[in-house]
């Protein structure tokens, strides 16, 4: 007999969760009235067309051609900086060239007409220069509390859906670890660019972190009074609570659209992999070996585990099914290989290798094949891909005091949005937000 | 006789050389470029030369406090890159500290596990971890019982040496004890 695996829709999440966060329900409604941004209100009139969308850059080609894009923007001088915003966006995909207003050439024109009072309101149209047709008019309104960024990059996504047919990464978030003067690590939260930082938690030494598959939830690992336990944050709310606890290492790994955590702990003695629920139930243990097993991330279907394991003599990735079974060794180059990191679409992990005494970023295929090495000056770890499996963030020694970087998954438009002055790494992609 | 009046000879040579005697066309520098001088170098002016103290040449004895015999005896225990396994020259470390427990029942330990900053700060913590847990092993088979010992890793987190080098590396490699009592 099939074994019935049920998903859980979010509706019984949130019951579930309201055992034990009983403030959720009450959450919701607040978050409904105060979110920072008031999408709410974008009322799309007029959406041109919407059964036969051109789409104007075909991602899945080989060779993708940038499409010549002219934005104006029309209102008070503050408006100039969503201009600065959206074009940061759509440049690091490397999909876009700009092309000034005032100069023939574009095929697709932006059209923005900001006004600033107690909110900020734009009105976007998009054109088809070539067609000569309006293929977008939509209203966006954000309240004044949020920040011009948030506006920014909704219309990033925008203008992206509109050239791509692809859902845009703009209104995600990364969080990552800062270190604190006084030897601990915090952890914060940041626009995907780099901008609008928010510390989460600055207790204790915090380690491994991890994003909720719905976005609502921050996990992670800290240390406090010299016990590593896990913990799950509550964004929205600012609550925690202890998610497992037990003698030894205790650190979380990934999340699974099914809603189970991969963690590794030493509570047996030695570093396995189990899975337990979103509320620290139901514990499963998948691995049994005498050496390190670490840093389990589940595949995006939630069928399969990557981690890290010294069974074979030096830390290498393997792959196992959530059971813990039909465990396979996928990296054999160099004598150091960890961290690793699954494609939104399955097909490919990113991880941390050690070559010539450097740590760089290396993808490959899930079954071990096409091997690529992405960086090459510098140390750089902690590989993390964007939910469309476009990007990848991580972080970098290269420029003098570590930091965090964003690249696109081929290795290209490397850069750094963390500013200089700033000792942060770590950094994991969070899910699409709403 | 011959040769001490040669190195007397040349002492004073060297004494004098190294006498600084002014020049005349040094005396006949103008004066408002002397001014000049003092008033772009005013915290020179401040400078006090060091004053050296010649200390007592006595002898103070004293037995060492119990802290300061576990300084001692309590030194950090290393491991090589990647390993967690006891090298020969840890267990003279954690003989002597099997003693000193056997010897001072009052005293708890907390063994902190530690790394060098190559790993990747995930696996350094479980590498960090089994240091610390191979050091108290040793000890358990000398007879400390594990209610007297708490290991706590810190992988690559805090180093006791921040330069990136081997010799760094090396002694951020290792098992640190901390006395609880």
């Amino acid at each position: 007999m099939r074994k019935c695996k049920r998903r859980m829709t979010s509706d019984e999440l949130r019951t579930t969760n309201d055992e034990r966060l009983p403030v959720i329900s009450e959450r919701l409604k607040s978050v409904k009235a105060c979110i920072l941004l008031l999408v709410i209100a974008s009322f799309c009139f007029g959406l041109a067309d919407s059964v036969d969308a051109k789409v104007y850059i075909d991602i899945a080609s080989p060779s993708v051609r940038q499409l010549p894009v002219s934005i104006i923007i029309k209102g008070p001088p503050k408006s100039k900086e969503l201009e600065w915003i959206i074009k940061n966006d759509l440049e690091t995909t490397g999909m876009f060239e700009f092309v000034d207003p005032d100069v023939p050439g574009a095929e697709v024109k932006a059209f923005l007409d900001v006004s600033i009072s107690n909110d900020i309101k734009v009105i976007l149209s998009v054109k088809d220069l070539v067609e000569g047709k309006e293929v977008l008019k939509k209203r966006l309104t954000v309240s004044k509390k949020a920040s011009l960024r948030t506006m920014a990059h909704s219309i990033s996504n925008d203008i992206y859906y509109v050239a791509t047919d692809r859902k845009g990464i703009f209104r995600t978030k990364l969080s990552y670890l800062v270190s604190e003067k006084s030897g601990r690590k915090g952890l914060r939260v940041m626009d995907w660019d780099g901008f609008n930082a928010r510390k989460i938690v600055s207790r204790g030494l915090t380690s491994s972190h991890s994003w909720s598959q719905d976005g609502k939830f921050l996990l992670f690992a800290s240390e406090r009074k010299r016990k590593w336990k896990i913990y799950l944050r509550d964004l929205k709310r600012g609550k925690e609570m202890v998610l497992f606890s037990s003698k030894g290492l205790n650190l979380v790994g990934g999340t699974s659209a099914d809603d189970l955590v991969a963690f590794s702990s030493s509570k047996g003695g030695s570093s396995e992999i189990y899975t337990m629920n979103m509320f620290g139930q139901k514990f499963k243990r998948l691995t049994r070996s005498y050496g390190i097993d670490v840093s389990p991330v589940f595949s995006p279907d939630g069928k399969k585990i990557a981690f890290v394991s010294d069974r074979g003599g030096s830390p290498q990735i393997y792959t196992m099914d959530i059971k813990g079974r039909g465990i396979k060794r996928l990296t054999f180059e160099g004598s150091y290989n960890t961290s690793p990191s699954w494609s939104a679409d399955g097909k490919r992990i990113a991880y941390v290798g050690r070559k010539n005494g450097k740590n760089q970023i290396f993808v490959l295929k899930s079954d071990g094949k096409d091997l690529r090495q992405l960086t090459f000056e510098g140390n750089n770890e902690g590989p993390s891909i964007s939910p469309d499996g476009f990007f990848i963030a991580f972080d970098s020694d290269r420029d003098g005091k570590r930091g965090i970087y964003v690249m696109r998954i081929n290795g290209e438009g490397q850069k750094r949005i963390t500013k200089k002055y700033l000792k942060a790494m770590s950094p994991k992609w969070s899910p699409y937000l709403k | 006789m011959k040769r001490l009046f040669i190195i007397l000879i040349l002492v004073f040579a060297v004494g004098c050389q190294k006498k600084y005697t002014r020049t005349p066309a040094e005396d006949q520098q103008p004066v408002d470029e002397q001014v000049r001088e003092e008033v772009m170098t005013p915290a020179e002016e401040e400078i006090v030369e060091p004053v050296e103290i010649v200390e007592e040449e006595s002898v103070e004895e004293e037995r060492l406090s119990a802290e300061e015999k576990a300084a001692a005896v309590f030194k950090d225990v290393l491991f090589e890159y990647d390993k967690y396994d006891i090298r020969p020259d840890a267990r003279v470390i954690l003989d002597s500290v099997a003693d000193f427990l056997n010897a001072e029942k009052s005293v708890n330990i907390v063994i902190e596990g530690h790394c060098d900053e190559r790993g990747t700060n995930e696996y350094n913590l479980a590498l960090g971890e089994n240091r610390g847990k191979a050091a108290m092993k040793y000890l358990l088979a000398r007879g400390i019982p594990s209610s007297r010992m708490l290991v706590i890793t810190y992988g690559e987190e805090k180093p006791v040496c921040m330069g990136s080098n081997d010799s760094c590396w090396q002694s951020n490699r290792r098992a640190h004890f901390v006395i609880t009592k």
